[in-house]
């Protein structure tokens, strides 16, 4: 049988099959397959030595008729709804801020950038170094020196203020980023809408509403989302500056890895953990940016 | 169409790699098993000594032995005591585990119980070394119900509660001794206005909660278990231990607290702590104590100077009283684990019986002196023993004290002299504390925070 010859098409599909070949196989050992063998795993009981027991969903049931992972959803969705907001109007208010001429922007703007940059380990400490009870400053400042407050206070270890606590240390931490992204942003707007909008005899406000904001709209719309992923899994931030703050990631870590573990019924925690986040960024993707 | 087929031919593609792969290393050890048993042998040995001068110390051990043992390689592996759990959860389902592991007896113990610990191996060493040789309690507290060996004890620490003897001379008070003893003491010293607290209980959901609060219900009579192993948690003596610690937790420094609270103690801003015998080398040296001071920054802060007759100024009540007597610690052992290729487990039984001898066994303990006891007998009188600038500080009649203690040392999973497993695992659940935190902290009241740990135990069962 005579070989037919492929067409330019086929030809062009073949060639672009060969060149993402790699980049599949890289994607399917390092995420796929980890993925599966977590779902795989969230259905069996799994001892220490390595034996697994199929038990079906009872690992599920198990997580979901438990209170404590109730109270961590209602954490975690207030912790990424408080975050992202804060996180985004901070950003939002520094760029604005920073896109104004004063003397010594350049450095200024570079400054604002440390939280971000600063591994978190060295932050956390910080802070911890900073808020100690007894040999902190921030103590001292308030009780010794200011008289603000007549004793003192855990103000990080606190279960009271301890969730306060880690939403504050988050936007301080991440908002440099937000602030990076619409200050590019901000610096593309054509100067000449502005301008029209004076001639129209607009105000500041009236420029912000109806130019800045629309501008960003795309900007704002995919940090929101990138920040809300984001701290929708943040672990470590959480897990160190604070031990009583069980945000989903948290929680996970407590059941899969402390005490006696629980590898089966932590899987199946990630699993529900996976899809709810999948499920609200399809919902956001959809209704909110219309994509 | 055609990506679908290509997912296919992928998701195969790894399948199939992965099965090879597994399937290849089961080869791996089938031959390693069969092959002789003068070939050289590399085990793995994890230690919970991860600070870096005792790594060189052990290295220096395992070079020695290495020199006349020279077909046997031990690599060192140090693993944060908080960490090993998991990392042997890890290990087991890599197929990757460590040939000898060293832990406190809890851990070796819920390692036994989920199956991953040689008992023949162990006990092997332990009848070479002579089982008369070992305290009898320290030999118990690693054994299953049944008497197997699921670790062998190494060295051990006695906690006690330390004072400000000089504080309690000038208020008159009288050793904290007794349950009220404390609490008048705790009370007396709390003054939180100029920034001194009466005491420190752990507070927070870790380890050290339970093992200042394991002294104080056992003082009062209170159990997790009864020698048949049922659960004896929910009496009236738990309730009144729980709520004196309670009490004693609102003299503590603000807000929940761990051990590493104990700096305030350094800083002469505490009058009472619980503590291991490892505080011994801070309270003794200078430099040991300034290494631990976080405040040598803010010089201006009150009471920050280091205190060069702290240590003069300390005393330890090794024994609470109530309406009986009780005194904590922990032993730590070292455990063969059941790795499938017996070439690596003998030798590391060899190694351990090098690790026993005296010259080998008072090198180790003196990598942390006061902190590591012996948990053999007739090693804490000996001139080497003793050898120690720390040791000699404190003297042959003080150390012979807490050597002492280690022969009997209590936990709550020994009962009348049985094993109970179940309550290892409670403490590797970590519920006490929990419940600990949620009483103290969290403010549930009394009866719900024993309830909730009641719940979280029989779901162990």
């Amino acid at each position: 049988m005579a070989v037919r010859k492929l067409t330019l098409q086929e030809k062009d599909s073949r060639l672009g099959i060969k060149l993402v070949l790699p980049s599949v196989i890289i994607i399917a050992l390092l995420i796929i397959y980890p993925i599966f063998y977590n779902i795989y795993l969230s259905f069996f009981d799994v001892k220490m030595n390595g034996d697994a027991f199929f038990i079906g969903l009872k690992n599920y049931a198990n997580v979901l008729t438990d209170s404590t992972f109730w109270s961590s959803v209602g954490i975690t969705f207030f912790f990424v709804i408080s975050t992202t907001f804060l996180t985004t109007v901070m950003g939002l208010v520094v760029a604005l801020v920073m896109n104004k001429k004063f003397p010594l922007r350049g450095l200024v703007r570079s400054l604002v950038l440390l939280p971000y940059v600063a591994p978190v380990i060295s932050t956390v400490y910080s802070w911890q170094f900073f808020f100690d009870p007894v040999n902190g400053i921030f103590m001292h400042v308030l009780v010794d020196v200011l008289h603000i407050s007549q004793s003192r206070f855990n103000l990080i270890s606190d279960p009271k203020y301890a969730l306060w606590v880690a939403v504050v240390f988050s936007m301080w931490k991440a908002f440099p980023f937000t602030y990076l992204m619409i200050l590019s942003r901000l610096q593309t707007i054509d100067t000449t809408l502005y301008e029209a909008a004076e001639i129209d005899g607009a105000g500041a406000i009236r420029k912000f509403w109806s130019i800045t904001l629309p501008e960003l709209f795309f900007v704002l719309g995919s940090i929101v989302l990138l920040r809300f992923i984001w701290n929708f899994n943040k672990f470590e931030e959480v897990y160190l500056l604070t031990d009583n703050v069980k945000v989903l990631s948290v929680y996970t870590y407590f059941k899969a890895f402390t005490g006696s573990l629980d590898l089966g019924q932590g899987s199946a925690l990630v699993v529900i953990q996976f899809s709810l986040l999948v499920g609200l960024i399809l919902i956001y993707v959809k209704k909110v940016l219309k994509w | 169409m055609k990506f679908v087929k290509f997912g296919i031919c992928t998701a195969l593609l790894l399948f199939s790699t992965t099965f090879i792969f597994a399937s290849g290393q089961n080869e791996m050890v089938e031959e390693s098993k069969s092959m002789d048993m003068m070939e050289p042998v590399t085990i793995e040995y994890w230690t919970s000594q991860t600070q870096t001068d005792r790594q060189s110390t052990i290295q220096l051990l395992i070079d020695t032995f290495e020199a006349t043992n020279p077909n046997i390689k031990v690599k060192l592996i140090a693993v944060d005591e908080n960490d090993v759990t998991s990392q042997m959860a890890t290990a087991a389902n890599s197929n990757t585990l460590p040939t000898l592991v060293e832990g406190a007896a809890t851990t070796m113990v819920s390692f036994g119980a989920d199956g991953l610990v040689d008992v023949d191996a162990n006990a092997d060493v332990i009848n070479s070394i002579g089982r008369d040789k070992f305290f009898d309690g320290a030999l118990k507290i690693n054994e299953s119900s049944n008497g197997e060996a699921y670790g062998i004890p190494f060295h051990g620490w006695l906690q006690g509660l330390w004072y400000r003897t000089d504080w309690f001379e000038e208020a008159g008070l009288e050793p904290p001794t007794t349950w009220e003893n404390i609490e008048k003491a705790a009370k007396y010293f709390y003054n939180p206005s100029e920034n001194t607290y009466g005491i420190l209980v752990g507070t927070k959901s870790e380890n050290f909660t339970e093992q200042c609060f394991t002294p104080i219900a056992q003082s009062n009579g209170a159990s997790l278990y009864d020698k048949n192993g049922n659960l004896t948690f929910d009496t009236p003596e738990m309730k009144e231990a729980l709520e004196f610690y309670g009490r004693l937790a609102m003299y503590n420094p603000p807000g929940p607290q761990t051990w590493r609270a104990r700096d305030y103690y350094l800083q002469g801003k505490m009058a009472m702590f619980f503590y291991s015998t490892y505080i011994m080398d801070d309270l003794a040296i200078q430099d040991a104590a300034a290494s631990s001071l976080t405040s040598e920054n803010f010089s201006d802060l009150k009471g920050s100077q280091f205190d060069p007759e702290l240590a003069s100024h300390t005393a330890m009540v090794p024994t609470i009283t109530n309406t009986e007597s009780a005194s904590y610690g922990t032993i730590v052992s070292l455990s063969i684990i059941d790795q499938g290729d017996s070439k690596k487990t003998e030798a590391a039984k060899k190694f351990i019986e090098y690790l026993y001898q005296p010259n080998s066994y008072i090198t180790f303990l003196h990598m942390a002196p006061g902190g590591m006891n012996p948990v053999i007998k007739g090693i804490a009188d000996t001139d080497e023993f003793l050898d120690n600038p720390v040791l000699s500080n404190y003297g042959k009649e003080a150390l012979a004290e807490i050597v002492a203690g280690m022969q009997d040392i209590k936990s709550f999973g020994i009962v009348d002299g049985m094993k109970i497993e179940k309550a290892d695992q409670v403490t590797a659940q970590q519920i006490i504390p929990q419940m600990i935190y949620k009483y103290t902290q969290e403010g549930l009241d009394i009866d719900s925070s024993m309830d909730w740990a009641i719940n979280e135990i029989n779901k162990l069962n």
